[in-house]
């Protein structure tokens, strides 16, 4: 993707998310036990299926990477992984300031809540590894299978709430708990939500990519100054 | 409401950050090759 469309491409994900917070603060009814703070829902639930959908990248990456060993396939985990990360970090902290005022504190040691605060801990894990390693095959064999490994938290983060008694609430959408009006403004902002991700996803992919051919310059650009030079000999 | 404000607040703070952060970047890097 070039640039140019990769910048149309974020400008209509921010037109869509305008569009969301139309939904979510405009459409939307406010709940009659909770309050206004209730809208925290629509973006809170949707970035944690966004930040789902960027791990699920991950794996396929992985999967992919460790099969073919594909340089892309492990570009497009590497941007996987950031990006859900990113999401994943506002699950949390939006999470976080709805519990102050419903529960009465930001956190609690629930299932859904410390099994999501451990996805977050495995894929920093995940970017750390791809940090501090030495870049190459050992490498990103090594974090595919951390990345690969570490989706098994996807499926305890989310079915957390029905296999544990939990503090959070169990599933709301699928259980038909929400009026017709709210699961519209939920559904708009999830499909708007994993549109953004999707953006993001393409443009890191694209920032590794250009950090790739730009390590590759590094390490070959003093072989051919040497070779010239022999040559010059 | 104070609540919902500072969530909303973080997020798009967050989201927009980082896709504005990350455009740059890919100029950045552009620009360099």
């Amino acid at each position: 993707m070039t640039n140019k469309r990769l910048e149309t491409a974020a400008a209509a994900a921010v037109a869509l998310m305008l569009v969301a917070a139309g939904f979510i603060f405009l459409y939307a009814p406010t709940d009659a036990l909770q309050g206004p703070v209730q809208r925290i829902f629509y973006l809170h639930v949707s970035s944690a299926i966004a930040a789902y959908g960027c791990f699920a990248v991950v794996l396929l990456g992985g999967i992919v990477y460790l099969w073919k060993e594909n340089a892309a396939a492990d570009r497009l985990a590497r941007a996987g992984a950031v990006v859900g990360l990113v999401f994943t970090t506002v699950t949390l902290v939006m999470g976080m300031i709805w519990a102050k005022p419903i529960w009465g504190t930001f956190w609690t040691w629930d299932a859904r809540l410390t099994s999501t605060l451990v996805l977050w801990i495995i894929y920093a894990g995940y970017l750390m590894i791809r940090r501090l390693s030495e870049p190459g095959r050992q490498a990103a064999r090594f974090a595919a299978v951390v990345g690969i490994f570490g989706f098994i938290d996807v499926p305890v983060v989310h079915f957390s709430v029905t296999w544990w008694r939990t503090q959070h609430p169990g599933p709301v959408v699928i259980n038909d708990a929400l009026p017709s009006q709210m699961l519209v403004a939920f559904f708009v902002t999830m499909v708007c939500t994993l549109f953004l991700a999707a953006v993001m996803i393409a443009i890191r992919y694209r920032i590794e990519v250009l950090t790739d051919q730009a390590a590759e310059k590094v390490v070959v650009a003093p072989i051919i100054a040497s070779s010239e030079a022999g040559t010059a000999r | 409401m104070i609540y919902l404000l500072t969530a909303y607040g973080f997020g798009v703070a967050m989201l927009g950050g980082y896709l504005v952060w990350s455009l740059l970047r890919v100029r950045e890097l552009s620009r360099k090759q």
